[in-house]
């Protein structure tokens, strides 16, 4: 692989790293006790002004510490320090699953944009919740694969609280309607993440069609079944293997 | 034939003091507040342009005796005009801004983020004395 191949996710994990610290220096504002940020004025009056606040100030700070996390444990260099990055993991799964995504849900509950921003934000941090559940638990069974495939949709998803601020920007600057601005430039980046991620997957050999296909590839490009090939079906081929497999389970 | 023309001048000229009074103690603080926050953020992005429109060319008088005068402010984003993005109303006597927040009324500092409790009555003139 040449030195080039890791400069996408390379620039990718910077720009989405100087986006959340400028998100987290944009939001110390909402830890200003004595004035409402202007996000909080314009959806007032708030049927419950005091929960949502405590919910908005537990979001952006799990926010601000998962998401560089998330950028640090996809880094090469942490991924070479399994004992580091299972614990830094955890810390992150726990400020997820624990903060993170049931204050975002809350929030989702008074989002702008009605109902279409509700569901926007509902589906975003149902992906993050279920992307990092299976994560971790493909870890704990030792396939890395499904691992990084699922870690993949959480990282990407986390990634939409940037680029659906840089739309916001960009729509602003066109002139857009900013109610119908913020549906889009929320629906648009929760929607492209997940093809995104996908993508991903499938170029990177995480996705089980590509693993059932490369599976396949290297069984007839071994050169010692050469010749038997045209005897047997390829059907078995696609099965979909399982990296690290206990070798006690074969022939259960 | 005198009396029209310094009708007519009152009345412009208390549309006047409420625009006067209404950009210099709610539009241009929200610019202000604008400008110093991020872009980067989920806000409603602050518009390009705010302009005020007094509802009433004569004052109203609320349930405690004080006159007021009806505004809203509209905003502008692009080429298009967002009307009635503030409703408010202006006092005459003291000068206070009160906006409105759902169905009540707050002092118009409460849009730039200080915490202030509704009031009840202001902005709402009250009904003609019954002559019995």
């Amino acid at each position: 692989m040449s030195r080039c191949a890791g400069v996408p996710r390379r620039f990718f994990l910077l720009l989405m790293l100087a986006g959340s610290l400028f998100i987290a220096a944009g939001s110390l504002a909402y830890f200003d006790f004595e004035t409402l940020p202007p996000f909080v004025v314009e959806k007032l009056p708030l049927r419950f002004e005091t929960l949502y606040l405590f919910a908005l100030r537990v979001h952006v700070a799990s926010a601000a510490v998962a998401f560089p996390l998330c950028l640090a444990l996809v880094t090469r260099t942490l991924q070479r320090r399994p004992r580091l990055h299972r614990w830094l993991g955890r810390v992150a799964g726990v400020v997820i699953l624990g903060a993170l995504v049931p204050s975002g849900a809350g929030l989702a509950l008074a989002a702008k944009g009605g109902s279409a921003g509700t569901l926007g934000f509902l589906l975003s941090g149902a992906i993050v919740a279920t992307a990092v559940v299976l994560g971790v638990r493909a870890a704990r069974r030792g396939d890395l694969i499904a691992h990084r495939r699922a870690m993949l949709h959480v990282v990407s998803q986390m990634s939409v609280a940037v680029s659906s601020r840089a739309l916001i920007v960009a729509f602003d600057r066109a002139g857009l309607d900013p109610d119908v601005a913020y549906v889009v430039a929320l629906w648009g980046p929760v929607l492209a993440s997940v093809a995104g991620a996908e993508l991903v997957a499938v170029r990177f050999g995480l996705a089980p069609v590509r693993r059932a296909l490369d599976t396949a590839r290297a069984f007839f490009a071994d050169p010692s079944l050469k010749g038997i090939h045209r005897e047997i079906s390829p059907l078995p081929a696609p099965v979909r293997a399982r990296a690290g497999r206990p070798v006690a389970r074969v022939g259960r | 034939m005198l009396v029209a023309p310094s009708l007519a001048s009152a009345a412009e000229s208390l549309a006047d003091w409420v625009k006067h009074r209404v950009d210099d103690g709610l539009v241009k603080p929200l610019a202000r507040a604008e400008s110093k926050r991020s872009r980067f953020s989920r806000e409603r992005p602050p518009p390009a342009e705010r302009r005020v429109r007094v509802l009433e060319a004569s004052a109203a008088t609320d349930k405690n005796g004080h006159t007021f005068v009806p505004f809203v402010v509209d905003v502008r984003y692009g080429l298009d005009w967002d009307e009635n993005q503030i409703v408010g109303c202006a006092y005459r006597e003291s000068g206070n801004l009160f906006v409105k927040a759902g169905n009540e009324f707050r002092p118009a500092a409460y849009l730039l983020g200080k915490r202030a409790e509704a009031v009840p009555g202001v902005c709402e003139a009250a009904p003609p004395p019954s002559r019995s």
